[in-house]
Order: C-alpha cells, then structure tokens, then sequence
C-alpha cells in the first residue's frame, strides 16, 4: 500500500525532471492536474476499504487531497514569487509529499519515525529556498529542535525494540499489532519511560506545548501552499502516530504519566498558550500557527480521553481542521502579498479591496472558531461532550473557557480585516499629505 | 566493543572542550571510524553486518566529515572557532555523566541492560551532546552535536538490543546524511547572509 502510495510523489518527481528540461512554464499546472488525479484514483481505489471503516485509508485520501491543493496553489503562488527555483522547489514538495503519504499509512512505529524525521528535512529545505535571512532562521530552529525531539522519541523506540527482541522479528517487532500483542512482555518501566519520550519526541513534530517552539517560526515563514501541508496534515498525522503508539502499548490508566494523561496534559497546555498567543498576534501567518497549536491541543485532548467517541471526535477535527487550515495558509500567502506586508493591522478593509479573497477568507476564520453548523464546531462539541462524559471536569473547563476565548480572538482579527480603519486613514493621511505638499491646507 | 564504545565516550568529551570546529570534524570522524569497527566486533560477522559496518564507515567516518570540512574551508580561519564553553557547562557535564549511574541502578532490576560498560558510555554521550547543543553558539557544532547524539544512541541501542534490524540501521544513517548535506547549506548560507557563525546571531523572528 505505501508502495502504491508513494507513486505519486515520485510522479511529481519524474514530471519536474521531464517538465524543467522541456516545458518549464507548463510544469506546474502538469504536477497540479497529476497530483489531483493521483487524489481521485487513489479515493477509487480505495474506496471499499474506506467503507469498511478502515481509517487509515481515510487519512491517506485526505492527505492527497491537502497535496492537490496545495499542488493547485502553488501554481498561483510561483507566479508571484518569480525568484523560486522550480526543480528544487517541486523535488523538495513531492519528498515531503512522500514522507506524510508514508506517516499516515504506516503501521509500524519506527517507519513512522523515520518518515517524520525526513518529512522535518524536506520541509525544513523548502523553508531554505525562500533564501532570507528569517527563512534561514526559522529552518535552522526548526530543523534543530524537531530532530532533538525525534532523536528523544528513538530511544524510546529501541527500548521498546530491545525488550521484544526475542521475538527475532526484525523491524516488524515494531508493528503496531505487534506491540499490542506483546505489550505485557515489556517491562511497566521501560514502557513508561518510552511512552514519555516518544509522546514528548513526536509531540516536538506535532506541535504540542512546550516543544512547540518552531512552530510558529516555520510554519508563518515557510512559503504558504507549504504552511498548508505542515499545518494541515504533519501536525494531524504526527500526532495520529503517538495515539497509534499510546493505544499499541498501553499503561494503565491510574499510572501517573501514562500516555493518555500526557496527551491530556499537554493537550490543555497548548489550547491555553495557542488561545492568548492568537489573541495578540499581528503577523497573519504566525495567527494560523497558533490557531495550529490550539487546534493540535484539542486534537490530543480528544485523544487522550481514550473513549472511542473521543477519538473518532479527534479524527473528525483533523479532518476538518485540516481542510479549513490549509486553505487559509494558502489565502494568507495571496493576501500578503497583495497587501505587501505580512502585519494583520495593515491587512484591512479587505472586502473593498479583494472582495473574493475576503469572503474566502472570512469563510475560512468563522470555520476555524467554531461557528455552526461548520464542521469543526461539531467535532468540538463533540470532544467537549467526551469530557463531560468521562467527568474530567478541570480540563473541560479549560477547554470551554479556550474556545470562547479563541472564537473572541478569531472575530476580532477577521473584523478589523474585513472593515478595519486603519489603511482608510492612512489614505486619508496619505491624500492629507499630498495636498498639504500643494500647499492647500495648513498642517493645522 | 568497550574499548571503540569508549573511544566515542573521549571524543564526545574532547567535542565540548575543543573550539575550532575543524577539530570537531576531526573528532565525528573519529566516531564513526570506532562506530563501524564496533558493528564488526559485535559478534558472528554475517553479510548484513559487513554491509553495516561499511556503510557506518563510509558515511559517518567520511562523507559527513567530508562535507562539514569543505564548508570550514570555506571560511576565514577567525570563523571557524567556537566560544569555549560556559563554567556551568562543566558542572552540567559532570553532573549528567553522573546521573547515568542512577539509571543504570534503576533499570538493571528489569534486565534490559546487556552491557553496562556500554550503556553508561553510550547515555553518557547522549547527555553531552545535548549539552554541547544549548551551550556551544557556532553553527557547526550544533550540526556536530546533532550527530555525536546520534553516534551515541548507536552504542546506547548495542548496549540493550545488541544489533538493529537493517532497515533501522540504513534508515537512520541515510536520514542523517541527508540531515548533515542540508545544515551545511544552511551553515553556508547563514555565514553568507549573516556574516557569521554564531547561531545567537539569528533572532529575527523574535522582533
């Protein structure tokens, strides 16, 4: 199946070799309709392992989906930025492709592993190739911190690898049903001491507080049909990888630091900091990063829980979130430069000035805060229902208060977006100085 | 084993101590060299460990070092040396190294350990690594930490687990290469634009 998978990207691959060479100009529109057709045979093929239930598959399709829109935007965004090396561009997107298409069907751990480690080093050059001195900051921060975090996650790996070694199964011993069959043969605290590392490993890629420190430096600096991958699927399919790990070798519940209380902690934690960090934020990129990180939290929180109906409430917000996210990184993009600035407070008065990419753009916000009947309010209504449920009344709460809050946030940047002031009275001052320089009006 | 597992111990100590990174190149070298002659001495030579231990060699006792040195080369001599390492940094060191006696002590009830020697010499390493990588400021000693933590983990996994599958081995050393290929783009780019290669300089972001 990742064999199968993995043909798209390495069609991307083929047609930029081919397409640089022979038809630079038709290149990207080519890797477009191919990544799209990719999507749909993919959903076709597929498609009775879908109805059965089988959600990996569904996580696989949606991953091709973020792809072909983020292969469509980045037809629209190569346009504006001229400077762009294509070839590198497109060989660095289809590997990166390639990493997330193995994430979310892999079913072994250290596949996984590998494939997120190498997901941060295609990302991580897509960043360099935006060539300025932030872009080399933030890939630089972002490459260092994610890998110090994967390097903590192997050794929890090999831990686990060293104590089903007997089985002499090779890397298979790290199949998820693998680990689920023999948990019990690992020690109760070899298997602590690998769940904290790999949740906090992984949970470095994924986004959670406190490693999120690159987050926001890569995902607002990135180029935006790329913050819509990172965002959108690497986040949700990192963090789908430690719930694979958490529910293949679980700890019981009443042990202080299992898995789940670790999602559920850390969860909280990043919808707290990812909520007051939207509420002051005024680079449009660095908002949706930590929209991102809220998100991410809501995500772990649904997953933490553990009940059935929490996760399938987790999966429900990555979908959607997913969707919703990587459409606003890519009108952010346009919107910057459109507006030639990345500051929310010069952003203003949009429905004027770009009334399509302002209704688009309002569309996407009140999707993200949760307004009904929009997808993720229903997902979160759902998360919160399974912390009513499972009576984990203190992080329900949180998780209420951060949702207002957040939704508070949300509205105040889309307002002042859409009829905001501030760029009417710079014209106003504008035209005030030109007449001013006439010699019309006193500066009075 | 003991003996290259030590070598790796020494070099990852000498790492904190020198400040031209060249030195630091030298060292990783030094790492993998004893790294792949540790997979030959690690038990019944077979085809997968021939392949191993090879690859080991090759890649982190020459390309790595290979390409690190020719980005120093690159550069003025005055760019090329580190701060020397801050006084808690020596204190950190000591107490870390320490520690690993602890963890020794906790996990030996379980079984897991098949080589103490091995395994303090491996976590040990680890724990300087890290170390280097919050208190060295020069762009490629953070990339040579990042790969003597990793040089580390292959002598703390020989201590518990003896060997790793193949797929784990190759998958590891080829996510590494390709991890060492783009920081020194980005070490070469960063002197470029910043003229400099002390990574304190890069704080644009929080602006």
């Amino acid at each position: 199946m990742v064999v199968l998978a993995g043909l798209g990207p390495i069609g991307v691959m083929v047609l930029a070799l081919i397409g640089y060479r022979w038809m630079p100009k038709r290149m990207p529109i080519t890797i477009a309709v191919w990544v799209s057709l990719v999507f749909v045979i993919t959903g076709i093929y597929f498609y009775r392992e879908m109805m059965h239930g089988i959600w990996e598959m569904w996580l696989l399709l949606l991953v091709d989906l973020i792809a072909a829109g983020s292969a469509w935007d980045s037809i629209w965004w190569i346009r504006e930025h001229h400077t762009v090396k294509l070839l590198r561009y497109y060989v660095w997107w289809a590997l990166f492709w390639l990493a997330l298409v193995i994430i979310a069907t892999a079913g072994n751990l250290v596949l996984a592993w590998l494939a997120i480690e190498f997901s941060t080093l295609a990302s991580g050059a897509l960043i360099v190739e935006m060539g300025h001195r932030r872009a080399l900051e933030a890939a630089w921060k972002y490459i260092v911190v994610a890998s110090v975090g994967m390097l903590m996650a192997i050794i929890g790996i090999v831990f686990l690898y060293a104590s089903l070694q007997f089985e002499h199964l090779g890397w298979h011993t790290l199949d998820y049903t693998n680990l689920h069959a023999h948990f019990l043969a690992i020690s109760p605290i070899v298997r602590k001491m690998a769940t904290i590392l790999i949740v906090c490993g992984i949970g470095t890629k994924a986004g959670l507080v406190p490693f999120h420190t690159w987050l926001p430096d890569a995902h607002s600096v990135a180029p935006s049909p790329i913050s819509g991958l990172l965002s959108g699927i690497l986040l949700g399919v990192s963090l789908v990888t430690i719930d694979q790990f958490v529910a293949a070798v679980p700890l019981s519940s009443h042990v202080l630091l299992s898995g789940q209380h670790l999602l559920l902690f850390f969860g909280t934690l990043s919808v707290v900091v990812g909520t007051l960090a939207i509420l002051v934020q005024t680079d449009i990129k660095r908002m949706l990063a930590y929209s991102s990180i809220e998100q991410v939290g809501i995500m772990a929180i649904g997953f933490g829980i553990g009940t059935p109906y929490a996760q399938e409430a987790a999966i429900l917000q990555l979908v959607f979130h997913a969707m919703i996210k990587s459409g606003l990184f890519y009108i952010s993009g346009h919107l910057s430069v459109r507006y030639h600035s990345i500051h929310l407070p010069q952003m203003t008065d949009m429905i004027r000035r770009h009334r399509k990419l302002a209704l688009a753009w309002a569309i996407g916000i009140l999707a993200l805060a949760g307004l009904p009947p929009l997808g993720l309010a229903f997902s979160e209504w759902m998360i919160l229902y399974g912390l009513w449920s499972s009576h984990l009344w203190v992080f329900l709460i949180v998780l209420s208060i951060s949702l207002m809050l957040g939704f508070a946030a949300l509205m105040h940047h889309l307002i002042s977006g859409l009829w905001g002031e501030t760029n009417r009275s710079l014209e106003q001052k504008e035209a005030f100085g030109r007449i001013a320089i006439t010699g019309g009006v006193s500066h009075e | 084993m003991g003996i290259t597992a030590l070598i790796v111990f020494v070099a990852s100590i000498g790492m904190l101590l020198v400040r031209n990174v060249k030195h630091t190149v030298w060292l990783l070298a030094v790492q993998g060299v004893a790294l792949g002659v540790m997979v030959f001495l690690s038990g019944p030579i077979t085809l997968d460990q021939i392949a191993i231990g090879l690859a080991t060699i090759l890649i982190k006792g020459g390309v790595i070092p290979f390409t690190m040195n020719r980005v120093t080369l690159r550069w003025p001599l005055s760019y090329r040396s580190d701060r020397p390492l801050p006084w808690w940094g020596y204190l950190a060191g000591i107490a870390l190294v320490l520690s690993v006696t602890h963890i020794i002590h906790l996990l030996s009830p379980v079984g897991i350990i098949h080589h103490r020697d091995l395994f303090f010499y491996g976590l040990a390493s680890i724990y300087l690594g890290l170390l280097q990588i919050i208190s060295r400021r020069h762009v490629l000693s953070q990339v040579g930490s990042l790969i003597a933590v990793e040089n580390a983990l292959v002598i703390l996994a020989a201590s518990v687990a003896g060997q790793l599958p193949m797929f784990m081995e190759f998958g590891m050393l080829i996510d590494l290469l390709v991890a060492v290929v783009i920081l020194s783009w980005i070490s070469r780019l960063v002197h470029r634009q910043f003229n400099t290669t002390d990574v304190t300089v890069m704080r644009f972001l929080r602006r």
